[in-house]
């Protein structure tokens, strides 16, 4: 037996056995995750598709599956998926400035022996295509962040019902500061596991400084990394905003 | 401006200190990194003119079309010997720059020069790499600012907590590299007891809830570790290919294992704080809450957080694979094929650390609820 499908069979047993009803359908989501990003890599190939609209479908779908189909549609999930959505395009103008500014795209040269068998003129975009793997590697993050928020807000409202629109937005602002610190953790250290063989790499080449800092491979890495940190940190004011705004208006009808 | 004064009035002293400091670093490392050539013994040169000559179409033989373009570009050294002269230099690129660019005024080359063999005055070389320090810097301060005006404290805080488990990295690694006989993964397992103990107490400080999220993740970290080892084992892994991985100068298994185990426990930490504050929260409000009420709603609470959390590993190990994923595809490759050389070590990691997650949810509750008892009994 193939060792994925092990760790699948007991991953869903886990979250079937602890999770129930929501489990089965938090596991259907990764698996409709996973078809998502792959259709998107799919049509990314094709040269004259545009991947930063391609890469806002695909985040306005996965946002879609992990707010509406795990939870369900409701005032929460309606305004942590428009905070997401908002969220998304402030970062994908930042980040193609980024991209464009910083050459990073394709690949370093630590890189190229590897895939010197490869014809490298395929027609794609990877300035592009670079701006959308910071985005897509952010998005489970900033959707986390939201709907933590958003539900942690309407929990408040629904306890002091006449709260004023400002106390709610500084309260949002209180909890978001609180997922902060654990989010932002979370990231640093799945980026930390997946980056260990280039760290080892730079070490063991002794790889000085400079040479480190300027590298393809490692600015395009820290780049990514901080990011997605920024993605966490703006989605917070934001959602708490939005949160507010919809709260009270519904309300004050 | 009343809005401005404001703010400076309710300031404390302190922090007014404390956000004049970080200004004037932000200005000193913006100047320093605009003006760093000397401390560099490659040869930097600006470019001031670009010039393009040449256009062609390609096609390869996966019928791929791309353009290549030939630009001239005259840049003026930086540092060394030659500096402030004028350098020439030409640039392939292709319009999808997988591993070209084109460049502009502007833009900051590492570049070699040609050894003069004739009388001529011009000199020639050819261009290395860009460099890039300073969008690195400044992206880095736009971090640290965005933190800082979100998160105020727990922003400050959480960057101190990325550079303190960044350093830490760095020096096992070091340890490593520098130790012939020690054993990566043995390295990996004390750093990620420190990492956790520095996070966790960074995130929630010194109190009880922080040491039963301690005990949870680690517990939680090496149980996964311990599950995905015995899968390994009992199918020979099966279905695992390394030959893509990337960077290898060690035994790949050990390499793999040891990010497996770093990548998981920020999640596994994530979901152990939140069971842990939470358990503790409710038994704040009421101290003669039964352990049967908080079973029930740590494990409603565990239901929640255990989707979204896995969702934020997967993103991240799935995403860094997206570039090659696309080149395999256009050479040719068949979808299975470019799916297990790329992605099979992405995914097991990324189901691993799923396993950590879902199981840190009964291990938190049950060791939240053993320190609250503990404290009960006082």
């Amino acid at each position: 037996m193939n060792v994925l499908v092990w760790l699948a069979a007991i991953l869903f047993i886990l979250m079937v056995l602890i999770g129930g009803k929501k489990g089965v359908r938090s596991f259907v989501a990764l698996f409709l995750n996973f078809g998502v990003l792959l259709l998107t890599i799919i049509i990314m190939t094709v040269p004259n598709v545009n991947p930063i609209i391609l890469t806002l479908i695909a985040c306005t779908l996965i946002s879609c599956i992990n707010l509406f189909y795990i939870n369900e549609v409701n005032r929460k999930t309606k305004t942590a998926f428009i905070s997401t959505m908002i969220t998304i395009v402030i970062l994908l103008f930042f980040i193609v400035i980024v991209t464009e500014k910083s050459m990073f795209q394709g690949f370093g040269e630590e890189e190229i022996e590897e895939i010197s068998v490869f014809s490298l003129y395929i027609g794609v975009d990877f300035t592009k295509i670079g701006a959308s793997m910071i985005i897509m590697s952010a998005i489970g993050s900033i959707v986390d962040v939201a709907i933590s928020i958003a539900s942690s807000m309407s929990e408040i409202r629904n306890h002091n019902p006449f709260i004023s629109r400002k106390d709610l937005f500084t309260s949002g602002l209180g909890i978001g500061r609180d997922i902060l610190g654990t989010d932002t953790n979370t990231l640093f250290f799945a980026f930390f596991g997946s980056y260990l063989g280039l760290l080892i790499w730079f070490k063991d080449l002794s790889y000085s400084f400079g040479e480190i800092v300027n590298s393809k491979v490692f600015s395009a890495e820290m780049i990514n990394i901080l990011c997605a940190g920024i993605g966490v940190a703006i989605i917070i004011p934001i959602t708490a905003w939005i949160t507010a705004y919809f709260l009270v208006k519904t309300r004050d009808k | 401006m009343n809005v401005i004064v404001n703010i400076l009035k309710k300031m404390t002293y302190k922090q007014i200190i404390f956000y004049t400091i970080l200004v004037l670093c932000f200005v000193a490392s913006v100047v320093f990194v605009n003006h760093n050539y000397s401390f560099y013994d490659r040869p930097i040169a600006k470019v001031i003119e670009t010039k393009l000559v040449d256009t062609a179409e390609v096609t390869d033989e996966h019928h791929n079309k791309d353009k290549l373009f030939t630009q001239r570009i005259t840049a003026e050294l930086k540092n060394g010997e030659e500096k402030g002269q004028l350098i020439h230099l030409t640039n392939k690129y292709s319009s999808s720059g997988a591993y070209d660019q084109e460049y502009h005024v502007g833009n900051e080359l590492f570049v070699s020069i040609d050894k003069n063999t004739e009388e001529s005055t011009e000199l020639t070389g050819s261009i290395k790499d860009v460099k890039r320090d300073k969008y690195v810097l400044i992206i880095g301060w736009i971090f640290i600012f965005t933190l800082l005006i979100v998160g105020k404290k727990q922003g400050l805080f959480s960057i101190i907590s990325l550079a303190v488990n960044a350093a830490l990295l760095f020096y096992a690694l070091d340890v490593y590299v520098n130790t012939e006989s020690t054993r990566l993964l043995w390295i990996c397992g004390i750093s990620a007891i420190l990492f956790t103990i520095i996070s966790l107490l960074l995130v929630s400080g010194f109190n009880e809830k922080t040491y039963a999220a301690i005990v949870a993740t680690l517990i939680g970290t090496f149980l996964s570790l311990f599950i995905t080892y015995l899968v390994m084992g009992l199918t020979s892994e099966n279905g695992l290919r390394y030959e893509e991985m990337q960077f290898l100068t060690r035994p790949y298994r050990m390499v793999f294992m040891a990010g497996l185990l770093l990548g998981s426990l920020g999640g596994v930490m994530d979901v152990a704080i939140t069971m842990s504050s939470s358990i503790f929260g409710l038994y704040e409000k009421n101290n003669n809450i039964s352990v049967k009420a908080l079973k029930t709603s740590g494990m409603d609470i565990g239901k929640d957080i255990m989707g979204t959390i896995t969702n934020i590993l997967f993103f991240v190990y799935i995403s860094g694979s997206i570039p090659m994923l696309i080149l395999y595809l256009n050479n040719a490759s068949s979808l299975t094929f470019t799916l297990s050389m790329n992605l099979s070590l992405e995914l097991a990691r990324a189901l691993a650390g799923g396993i950590g997650i879902v199981l840190t949810i009964p291990i938190g509750l049950y060791t939240s609820i053993f320190f609250v008892n503990r404290k009960r009994a006082r």
